[in-house]
């Protein structure tokens, strides 16, 4: 007889959701988290779209949840060699505009909107509120690998004293470099192809100068992206702001950082140099560097979802995207965390945990918006392995605009000339028609 | 900015051992030396002297780029003890 019904590995986002799920439903679970607190070894961007699944889980969750600032206005910026191009977006902020901290908006209509927040604080809180829904957490505790049993998994093996824990199903939720979904023989092993490394410096202004810098009012906030700031190494920058501080970082994809023989915190450094940023962080203090990896593999690197005695969510399923334009991995592992512990749940009632019974857990994955959305954006994240799009691009928009918007006593050319003028020497018209047809069938 | 404050301001409990280790050995047949460049954290640097990389574990970030980045299996990684190394405030 065991002592618990499911082990999960990992307090981030999919681990306690599934967590979360399993002891609402009754059965008795243990948390497992190597930091010394929730969300101390954990950072994102970041903004979180809303979701559904916790506020499924507890009423009123996105209401109470520790968030920053509710995004209205998001921005694209084209970095070209000597101006930059930006798009933006701003919804009226009809939600988010002058309500007072205390009163915020109902938990409902913030459900599809965008919060930024920090993951110390929320995945913290967020453990705390699991536990008491009646989860066991134990912090500071890693699990040092998997216990199998006639190719099953039955446990995870700790640096207790009792060394090891027992339980019908584990739940894997450890993120991106998911050590022990390798150990599961789940996936082969970590592809450079297919990671990005983000480098992140926060840094601390006043909350009118945040609000007055991106036109922002109350509790609003804004997100920008950046493209081409990388010096030609696939990724991109981005500014979040929160409440009282702005994350400034870049996102690079590991094989092309080692191709360019490049140090992320160089990157960094002149990115938060360059005019566009330099300008935004003028005055703000430098309070904490980090890093981490993220998924950008799409589909392909998406492991075996389930086997006997084991199911695995959030990052380390690689369930994480970009489409270029919104980055989202902390909604797809609170769902897919959620339905894990949904299946787990079943299984665990009906007394099998065989490998048939948990790929229960795959199509109902395949049924959510977690493995449809990847799916729908896949093409888009193998069109953004094109260099291209990082480099040449970014300095031709620049160039384009240069001339669009210089008047120097010259006659005026025609769009078409100064387009061609512009892709001079830096994409060939072959290439640049490949992937524009590439682009539409991507998010067309 | 300056970059050198960057590696001032992050907050860890340190372990009093190392989490990863070179096996430096296997260093011989790698021309790259990504791991020299790539860790956000500075944690290796080449010795002209000793002819080899050498390894600091006390700023890891613990984000695992040197371990996908190494291709000769030159790295025995671990993540440090439960509860053990960086700890994000995030504030
Ligand atoms: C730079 C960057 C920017 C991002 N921006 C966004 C964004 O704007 N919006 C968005 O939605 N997503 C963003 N993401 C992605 C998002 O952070 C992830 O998708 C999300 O954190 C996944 O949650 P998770 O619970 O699966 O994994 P994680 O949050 O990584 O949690 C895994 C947990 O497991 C623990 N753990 C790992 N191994 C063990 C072990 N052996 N024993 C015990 N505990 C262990 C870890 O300490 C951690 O707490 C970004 C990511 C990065 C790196
Ligand atoms: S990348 Fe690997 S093999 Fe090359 S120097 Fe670094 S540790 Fe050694
Ligand atoms: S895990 Fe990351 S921070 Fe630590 S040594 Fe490796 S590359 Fe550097």
């Amino acid at each position: 007889m065991h002592k618990v019904d499911a082990i999960v590995v990992g307090a981030g986002p999919a681990g306690t959701t599934a967590a979360l799920t399993l002891a609402l439903a009754g059965a008795r679970v243990v948390l497992l988290e190597r930091a010394e607190t929730p969300g101390g070894k954990n950072m994102f961007g970041g903004m979180v779209v809303a979701c559904a699944a916790p506020e499924e889980l507890l009423p009123g969750f996105w209401q109470d949840a520790p968030w920053e600032r509710q995004v209205v206005k998001r921005v694209l910026t084209v970095v070209g060699e000597h101006s930059a191009t930006t798009v933006a977006y701003h919804g009226d902020g009809s939600a988010a505009d002058s309500a007072p901290a205390a009163a915020r908006v109902s938990s409902d209509a913030l459900v599809g909107t965008g919060l930024t927040l920090f993951r110390p604080r929320f995945d913290r809180w967020y453990a705390e509120r699991a536990r008491d829904a009646g989860v066991t957490l134990l912090t500071g505790c890693l699990v040092e690998g998997l216990v199998l049993q006639n190719g099953r998994v039955s446990g995870v093996r700790v640096a207790r004293p009792d060394g090891v824990l027992e339980a019908p199903v584990v739940v894997l939720c450890d993120g991106t470099l998911s050590l022990l979904g390798k150990d599961a023989g789940l996936h082969q092993g970590f592809r450079p192809d297919q990671l990005a490394l983000g480098v992140r410096a926060l840094y601390r202004l006043p909350e009118e100068q945040i609000a007055e810098r991106f036109g922002l009012v109350g509790q609003q906030g804004a997100t920008q992206e950046f493209l081409g700031c990388t010096e030609g190494v696939r990724g991109g920058g981005f500014v979040y702001t929160q409440t009282e501080t702005l994350a400034v970082g870049v996102v690079l994809h590991l094989d092309s950082l080692k191709i360019r023989c490049l140090a992320p915190y160089q990157l960094l450094e002149r990115f938060v140099a360059s005019p566009y940023v330099a300008t935004l962080i003028r005055g703000g203090r430098l309070v904490e560097y980090s890093a981490h990896l993220l998924p950008e593999g799409g589909l392909k690197m998406v492991p075996r979802l389930s086997g006997a005695g084991v199911l695995v969510a959030g990052d380390a399923a690689a369930l994480c995207y970009t489409n270029g334009l919104a980055q989202e991995g902390m909604n797809l592992a609170m769902t897919s965390g959620k339905l894990a512990g949904e299946v787990a749940v079943e299984a665990v009632a009906a007394g099998d945990v065989s490998a048939a019974r948990l790929a229960a857990y795959d199509e109902r994955l395949r049924e959510s918006f977690v493995l449809r959305d990847m799916k729908t954006y896949d093409r888009a994240v193998h069109l953004l392995h094109r260099d291209r799009i990082f480099s040449a691009y970014p300095k031709m928009v620049g160039a384009l605009m240069d001339g669009l918007y210089r008047s120097d006593c010259e006659p005026k050319r025609r769009l078409g000339r100064l387009g061609r003028t512009a892709m001079g020497g830096r994409v060939a018209l072959r290439e640049l028609v490949v992937d524009l047809v590439e682009a539409g069938r991507s998010y067309l | 900015m300056n970059i050198e404050g960057i590696f001032d301001v992050t907050s860890y409990r340190v372990n009093t051992e190392a989490h990863i280790r070179v096996v430096h050995e296997r260093c011989a047949g790698c021309s790259v030396r990504a791991c020299t460049f790539a860790c956000p954290a500075r944690c290796y640097t080449w010795s002209e002297e000793r002819e080899r990389v050498e390894f600091a574990y006390e700023a890891c970030l613990e984000c695992g780029t040197c371990l996908v980045l190494c291709d000769q299996g030159a790295l025995d990684w671990h993540y440090p003890r439960g509860g053990f190394g960086v700890r994000f405030r995030g504030t």
